[in-house]
């Protein structure tokens, strides 16, 4: 897949999750005015959608809160904007996205931003302090390579737009179960109530399938794109079994943003029970380190060795 | 008639693949013009640092004039470049004649520790990290460009309509850039 056929992919992937978020907040909405009231669907659209645009308007800002991603001062880990430079000028980017910390101590990181030029990345400390440059390099190109391809715009999309979904359905979900309903018992009987009820359980789970299907096979992608640009399949390999022995998950981890990392923040996802095949990965935000990590050998023709190399990480190496 | 009908769909095809491909000329053209922009502006900063470095030796270590000859001549050199070959073999030449001077300059241990000298030579280093991390872009865009127009259907209509192929960014008479591989799973 070359980069424009991942930027048109996503174009379109975008438009669809725009049309599907469209179709279910029109479904809720209907919903509600067919079980309670015509004002009360009306209120709930109208109010969603002013949600959606100020979530969306407001994304980096969010992102970067759920996350607990700090802006940096200039002079401070000057290296740091070096590498993420280096890595945006061997990408091709025209502008070098910002760079932000989150302070802890598991290593991780993600990109986020609407546009290549408002994006940022983030990385943990804990990132900085595990991983040597040519590792870091690695991650950061990962990144940088979700910002090219334009995953960074459908992902914050997602993520607005399943707040949205979940917000309202549980509003509505609320309001039902708790004197909402009239004294009448609605209009349409208990038929209504039961549809309604799946409809409103319903609405939550499928936001989150949305936002797991699209998180998974991108993450091959952006690592093939990362060796590709750093022309060096065997760091990004390093990298990512860095971060697979590596026994800590970032603590504030929302669940919400957790398909924006480079790893899955929540869980390990090689620690989930084997049993239930294909359900079981269901739900996970991202394939297993191990099996990025082969798709890694596999193209660029190497092993990575039984051990990692004894290198110092990072910010050992500032002055 | 149909026969007419079936020549007008094989026209029409034929223009529309025209198009298309003509379209992804231009991109490729104007990926290679960005990449060579970004390898002009660092070493445009690169000579820019040149003076300065120059100077800063220059007050410990005065009579090493033929290395500040040398330098100042490299640097001439690059910014004279107008081809890629060019200055990329400028650039080599600053290379070479940067390390001697940084030789000279390591006997000097107050020179080494000032403040100055050690942000020149950071700043330096810095731009020689960007200037290869450009060229690896720059030389990517080539490859694809001048693989586009070598290949049918480019190479039927790539020279009349003024495609040429683009130089890399590198001294050595037969660039020696790796084939790209495409590493993704499944596409």
């Amino acid at each position: 897949m070359t980069l424009q056929e991942q930027i048109r992919a996503n174009r379109l992937r975008t438009g669809v999750l725009l049309l599907g978020f469209a179709l279910v907040i029109v479904a809720l909405a209907t919903l509600l005015a067919t079980v309670l009231d015509v004002w009360v669907g009306a209120f709930a659209l109208a109010g969603a959608l002013v949600y959606a645009l100020f979530g969306v308007l407001g994304s980096t800002g969010m992102i970067a809160s759920m996350t607990g991603a700090e802006e940096l001062p200039p002079e401070q880990l000057r290296s740091l904007r070096r590498v993420v430079e280096n890595v945006a000028i061997a990408a091709g980017l025209e502008r070098t996205p910002d760079v932000r910390v989150v302070r802890d101590s598991a290593p991780n990181a993600f990109a986020t931003g609407l546009t290549p030029a408002k994006s940022f990345v983030g990385v943990t400390t804990g990132l900085l302090e595990t991983m040597p440059r040519r590792e870091l390099e690695a991650v950061v190109a990962h990144e940088i390579a979700h910002v090219r391809n334009r995953d960074t715009r459908l992902m914050t999309l997602a993520v607005v737009f399943a707040g949205v979904i979940a917000l309202v359905a549980d509003i509505a979900f609320r309001t039902m179960a708790y004197g909402g309903g009239r004294r009448d018992g609605g209009r349409g009987g208990p038929i209504v109530i039961v549809l309604a009820v799946i409809g409103f359980l319903l609405a939550p789970i499928a936001a989150t399938l949305l936002r797991l299907a699209l998180s998974r096979r991108r993450e091959y992608l952006a690592d093939a794109t990362a060796a590709e640009i750093l022309n060096d399949p065997e760091a990004m390999a390093l990298a990512l079994r860095r971060l697979e022995l590596d026994p800590t998950t970032v603590r504030h981890a929302d669940a919400s943003v957790a398909h924006l990392w480079i790893e899955s923040p929540t869980h390990r996802v090689e620690d989930a029970p084997s049993g239930g095949s294909a359900l079981a990965g269901l739900f996970d935000t991202h394939p297993p380190l191990a099996a990025r990590i082969a798709a890694l050998e596999e193209a660029g023709g190497f092993r990575l060795p039984d051990g990692l190399p004894d290198e110092a990480p990072f910010i050992a190496t500032l002055a | 008639m149909l026969a007419l009908w079936i020549a007008l769909g094989v026209v029409a095809l034929l223009l529309v693949l025209f198009v298309l491909g003509y379209n992804r000329l231009v991109r490729l053209r104007q990926e290679t013009n960005t990449g060579w922009s970004n390898i002009d502006v660092q070493l445009q900063r690169r000579a820019d640092l040149i003076p300065n470095l120059v100077e800063a030796v220059k007050g410990y270590a005065a009579h090493e004039r033929g290395v500040f000859e040398s330098v100042t001549e490299a640097r001439s050199a690059l910014l004279r470049a107008a081809t890629p070959r060019q200055a990329a073999e400028a650039n080599e030449q600053v290379t070479a004649a940067l390390g001697r001077l940084l030789a000279v300059a390591e006997a000097y241990p107050e020179l080494k520790a000032s403040q100055t000298f050690l942000r020149l030579q950071d700043e330096l280093t810095d731009t020689e990290d960007k200037i290869s991390a450009a060229r690896r872009y720059y030389n990517a865009t080539v490859m694809r460009f001048n693989t586009a127009i070598q290949s049918v259907p480019g190479v039927l209509y790539a020279r009349p309509l003024g495609f040429r192929e683009r130089e890399f960014f590198s001294a050595e008479e037969a660039d020696r850039v790796l084939p790209q591989v495409d590493l993704a799973p499944g596409s």
